[in-house]
């Protein structure tokens, strides 16, 4: 949107009333707490946690894009370098907003970084998404600084993608050591969530790429144009790895006997079926692929557009169905209070969180895009300065 | 140091539940919590139905993934093999809750006992109201508040943290049982050091052989179950023709 320009003072106004509801939810949850989420010791956890899940998840795949010019020094994607790594910034604090309202308290957030436990995985993964976001803001500022070639510029780099790597695989093993819940698939799921970072930050970067010219009536070069292609082919590699993974899961949660893997079969799949085929892998996985498949539809920006929206959103509806099917029927002795087999729709307040880390995330990227000017090419800086 | 173990004799134990109350009055446990449960189960088809019920409480793992998953040390093991928990060190994130493999720890999504905080009376003029009762009874929290649970934790846990059973360790450290075991009028419980050969504990575990919940995990529950309880008899008959 351009400077002056009415449609973007409503944008904001939308935005900031989206913050301030969030803010509202965030004092309602420090007096009241977490009664107002429409959870039970069943089911723990839910859409503020699956939230955060996705938008760390898609940050990590932002950063992982960024290392091909940023870390591997292919210079042609270049150009796309300082988006990148401002709109992983933007999406990892979408992703603090949701967890930071998932725990209630801010302060629970920094704690964890004064008692550590390093045996535990939900401690890891917060202490590497922690340091991947100031490893990006150090990175961002001397990308801003138009220095690519320091050491620090570099090294930040290269450390903000041994993180970006990491970080999935954390978030993988909170699941998948878990004791008590084989349905998360064991260590399998560190795997998966690295394919799940890829496959959202790639979508994501497509989707926004799209917007981004459409919204600021700044046609696409020819350049570009190469760049989005290359990307959306990356896109249907990635899908292609996430739709195999993903059939396979079926498959074996379709085939095997172990008990857990029956209960959960019982369980109403959260957003229904398809043609017998679960709805976010059927819309969200699945039809994206088939379009990506067809050449024509892939590099037109009509297509481009849909295919990386529907993968985007899709992998939001795979987390929520991955994180709410293993929670769905009680533990031990607490099937004494709930049902069999328990189901989950979130309470308005978990909607507002929802929205303020969404609309907290599109502030950044309208002000970023409007005064920090992520679509210029850092020229590199040499002397003094740069060393 | 003593390795604290319980010992539940599912013969003896009647299914009257004295022990979960007796537990939620000992650590002024809230509404919706039960740090002492059960697990009950009835199979077959009527007339030939069974009914099996299993009293359940935190089994203190040897290798809990509770402790091992806290990501603030907030749940811990004290010297005497007891799982603890710092409700001042816990961030909420509710991990050992989602981690626990027998399902006995809970959280507090709203400050607890709000029942007793409402000053409104059943009726009007009639009958006092909750938070009367409790300031009556010179009580906290509820009108049965028992103070002794401060000893080693608050009396009563905060909203945003989760909590559970501690083998009573306020009572245990004063050479007291564990409430649950004092209470139970069928002495199906007992309590001691698992270490000392010569503990009842470790006598009953040699006598009988015993089971525990889930044991494939390899947690190593400290909570063991002897004599399996089953009334029922059948005429023998060569391959039941």
């Amino acid at each position: 949107m351009k400077k002056g320009n009415k449609a973007f003072y409503v944008w904001l106004g939308v935005l900031g009333v989206f913050m301030i509801a969030g803010l509202v939810t965030a004092l309602k949850l420090l007096m009241e707490g977490h009664v107002l989420f429409n959870t039970n010791d069943v089911i723990i956890w839910s859409l503020p946690l699956g939230a955060y899940i996705f938008l760390a998840l898609t940050s990590s795949g932002l950063t992982l894009l960024s290392a091909i010019p940023l870390v591997f020094g292919v210079k042609k994607y270049e150009p796309l370098a300082k988006r990148l790594v401002f709109l992983a910034i933007a999406t990892l604090c979408g992703a603090f907003v949701s967890i930071g309202l998932e725990l209630g308290n801010v302060w629970h957030m920094i704690y964890i970084m004064l008692s550590p436990n390093l045996s535990s995985p939900i401690w890891w993964m917060g202490a590497i998404y922690s340091v991947e976001l100031v490893l990006l803001a150090v990175k961002f500022w001397r990308l801003f600084m138009g220095d690519r070639s320091s050491l620090l510029s570099k090294y930040a780099g290269i450390a903000s993608f041994i993180c970006a790597l990491a970080a999935p695989l954390m978030i993988g093993s909170v699941f998948g050591i878990t004791e008590s819940r084989v349905t998360y698939f064991g260590p399998v799921m560190s795997i998966y969530c690295l394919l799940m970072a890829m496959l959202s930050g790639v979508a994501f970067f497509i989707l926004y790429a799209m917007v981004y010219h459409k919204v600021a009536s700044e046609p696409v070069s020819p350049e570009q144009r190469v760049l989005y292609d290359e990307i959306s082919l990356m896109l249907k590699y990635v899908a292609a790895g996430v739709l195999v993974f993903t059939l396979l899961k079926i498959t074996i949660e379709s085939a095997t006997k172990v008990p857990e893997f029956l209960m959960i079969r019982k369980y109403e799949h959260t957003f229904g079926t398809v043609f017998g085929l679960q709805t976010e892998v059927a819309l969200g996985l699945v039809l994206p692929f088939i379009l990506l498949l067809f050449n024509v539809l892939r590099k037109s920006e009509v297509g481009k557009t849909i295919a990386s929206a529907l993968l985007w959103a899709g992998t939001l509806g795979m987390h929520m169905e991955i994180l709410l099917s293993g929670q769905s029927h009680p533990i031990g002795p607490k099937a004494e209070q709930y049902g069999e087999a328990l189901t989950y729709f979130p309470s308005i307040w978990e909607w507002l969180v929802f929205a303020f880390a969404l609309a907290v995330m599109l502030a950044f990227y309208t002000l970023g895009e409007r005064y920090l000017h992520l679509g210029q090419t850092a020229e590199p800086k040499t002397g003094y300065a740069a060393a | 140091m003593p390795r604290y173990a319980m010992v539940i004799d599912l013969q003896r134990c009647v299914g009257c539940g004295a022990c979960s109350i007796a537990c939620r009055n000992e650590n002024n446990v809230p509404d919706g919590m039960y740090w002492s449960n059960k697990i009950t189960e009835t199979v077959g088809t009527f007339p030939n139905v069974r009914y099996h019920y299993i009293p359940t409480l935190c089994n203190h793992c040897e290798y809990a993934p509770c402790v091992r998953g806290c990501p603030t040390k907030a749940m811990h093991k004290l010297p005497s093999g007891i799982t603890m928990h710092d409700p001042k060190k816990c961030i909420g994130c509710k991990y050992c809750e989602f981690n626990c493999p027998y399902g006995v720890i809970y959280f507090n999504w709203q400050s607890p006992h709000k029942f007793w905080r409402d000053d409104r009376p059943l009726i009007e003029g009639g009958t006092a109201s909750p938070k009367e009762v409790v300031e009556q009874a010179g009580a906290r929290a509820v009108p049965y508040y028992n103070p002794e649970r401060e000893d080693t934790l608050a009396g009563t846990r905060p909203k945003g943290v989760v909590e559970k059973c501690t083998f009573c360790d306020h009572r245990v450290k004063k050479g007291k049982l564990p409430y649950c075991v004092e209470a139970c009028p069928a002495s199906a419980r007992v309590f001691g050091d698992l270490k000392d050969p010569n503990s009842k504990v470790s006598q009953l575990l040699g006598k009988f052989r015993p089971f525990r919940l889930r044991e494939q995990l390899g947690t190593e529950p400290h909570v063991f179950y002897i004599r399996g309880f089953n009334p029922a008899q059948y005429t023998p008959s060569k391959g039941g023709v």
